[in-house]
């Protein structure tokens, strides 16, 4: 039994890992994103964490590769996949101080 | 001291929220190539100030003005951009100045409901103070504009307000022979331009500052600067009421746009960004220096005293997709209520006179 429990730990964390291995995370404590730029590869994912006190309103307008995620409360955590190359210029659409750019290359 | 359960309580429940719309929200977002993935509640500790001092430090006046790198300060182009600011020839009519809306008797506001613009017509929205604008990240109560200079060229041109083509202004000003050497010696080689003409004005509108208000004296230490009502007002406005969930910082504001459910069809900041729910009927955040002066208030002016800015908040306004997450019933005290208006009313500083320049001929 205790095997299979541990079997199971190991299983779990291995996914985990994986889930987790691939995304940039990015903090919004304080108003202000934890990173003013990430670089990540085409298809990959960056993990917009609200860690902050107040809801937040994270999007780009970047051509081909919009997202809105509405108002993300606090203790809310979203991964956005970027499919095009290029500069995404990321706001929080509440904060206009919030800014930060996903550089996806191919 | 802010009550720690309330603000704990706040994220819980932001938490159980965040959930629900995860959940709701996740069929209608992500429009564009980027895939938006499922949310999830994510457990975290907040960083909340410990004790009343850490909360204190967070309002303490900055040691400068900030002028921009494009744009520094010259005692020159201060003193250009006061006249330009006072000078009525500035409209089509020659009867408005930026102080007409924006006035030193005011609070630099204009003490109206809405503004007042060409041909004595209401214009849509109150007239903002320009008070602590050298802090400002963004301009107008619908976020516009990006700079006080562009800012400052909106309202002359508009053709409710001053009506006046920049063409014409730029012709009207060089006529005025004293303007010249003024502005040779504020931008050298440059002349009289739109470009010139904004720069000094943002400059000056930059060097109208709040003054220390008792609260100052208090933050600083001088426990006699306010009462303990206002003391009292200063937790609540960080606890139980969260008016420093957006009213932060020693301006006041974040800068931040909420739809704080007043009855107004004006979708304000959703002109500009229409597919964000929660930007329909958000106006940005007005910092609260010198409140006293500046009444009536909120972007349509519809509520005359801080009394009823207190109840609105407290009641939690219009119910509908777009207000913000944060308003909700407050279920505050009568007590609590007067203690907030106490403590605002220490946000006002005795300004001093501000003396109408002598305008060139």
């Amino acid at each position: 039994m205790r095997t299979i429990a541990l079997f199971t730990c190991v299983i779990v964390a291995g996914f985990s890992v994986g889930a987790y291995a691939a995304t940039e995370v990015i903090h919004q404590q304080g108003r202000v994103f934890s990173a003013e730029s990430v670089s990540i590869k085409k298809g990959d994912a960056v993990t917009f964490l609200n860690d902050d006190s107040v809801p937040h309103n994270i999007m780009s307008a970047t051509k081909g590769n919009e997202f809105n995620l509405g108002s993300q409360a606090p203790g809310t955590s979203t991964d956005v996949t970027f499919k095009e190359a290029g500069d995404v210029q990321v706001i929080c659409a509440i904060h206009p101080r919030m800014k930060m750019m996903v550089k996806v290359t191919d | 001291m802010p009550a720690p359960g309330s603000y704990r309580s706040c994220i819980v429940a932001g938490t159980v929220a965040s959930a629900v719309l995860g959940a709701l929200g996740f069929s209608t977002i992500g429009y564009g190539a980027a895939v938006v993935g499922e949310s999830r509640k994510v457990e975290i500790t907040q960083k909340a100030p410990s004790g009343i001092d850490a909360l204190k430090a967070q309002y303490r006046r900055p040691a400068s003005i900030p002028f921009p790198k494009d744009n520094p300060y010259t005692p020159e182009k201060a003193a250009l951009g006061k006249k330009l600011y006072f000078d009525t020839r500035l409209s089509v009519t020659s009867a408005q100045s930026c102080a007409s809306c924006h006035s030193p008797g005011f609070g630099w506001g204009d003490g109206l409901a809405v503004g007042v613009g060409h041909g004595m017509a209401k214009l849509g929205r109150h007239s903002p103070t320009i008070v602590n604008a050298a802090w400002s990240a963004i301009f107008m109560w619908d976020g516009r504009l990006p700079t006080l200079e562009d800012q400052a060229l909106g309202p002359i041109q508009s053709p409710g307000e001053m009506n006046m083509k920049l063409d014409d202004l730029m012709a009207r000003l060089a006529s005025i022979p004293e303007y010249k050497p003024m502005f040779e010696a504020s931008f050298p080689g440059q002349g009289i331009k739109a470009k010139t003409l904004a720069q000094a004005i943002a400059t000056y509108e930059r060097t109208v500052v709040s003054e220390r208000a008792p609260f100052d004296v208090w933050i600083e230490g001088n426990e006699k600067a306010i009462s303990e009502q206002a003391k009292r007002g200063f937790a609540v406005f960080n606890g139980k009421a969260q008016c420093a969930a957006c009213h932060e910082g020693w301006n006041f504001t974040n800068e931040g746009f909420q739809d704080i459910g007043l009855p107004s069809s004006d979708i304000g900041r959703g002109e500009y960004l229409p597919a964000v729910i929660k930007m329909q009927h958000a106006f940005k955040t007005p910092g609260l220096r010198e409140i006293n002066r500046r009444s009536p208030f909120m972007h349509d002016g519809s509520l005359a005293t801080l009394e009823a800015v207190i109840d609105h908040y407290d009641h939690g306004g219009v119910d509908r997709p777009s207000r913000s997450d944060l308003m909700r019933p407050l279920g505050l005290t009568a007590q609590e209520k007067a203690e907030l208006v106490a403590f605002l009313k220490t946000l006002t500083s005795d300004l001093e006179p501000t003396a109408v320049p002598v305008l060139p001929r």
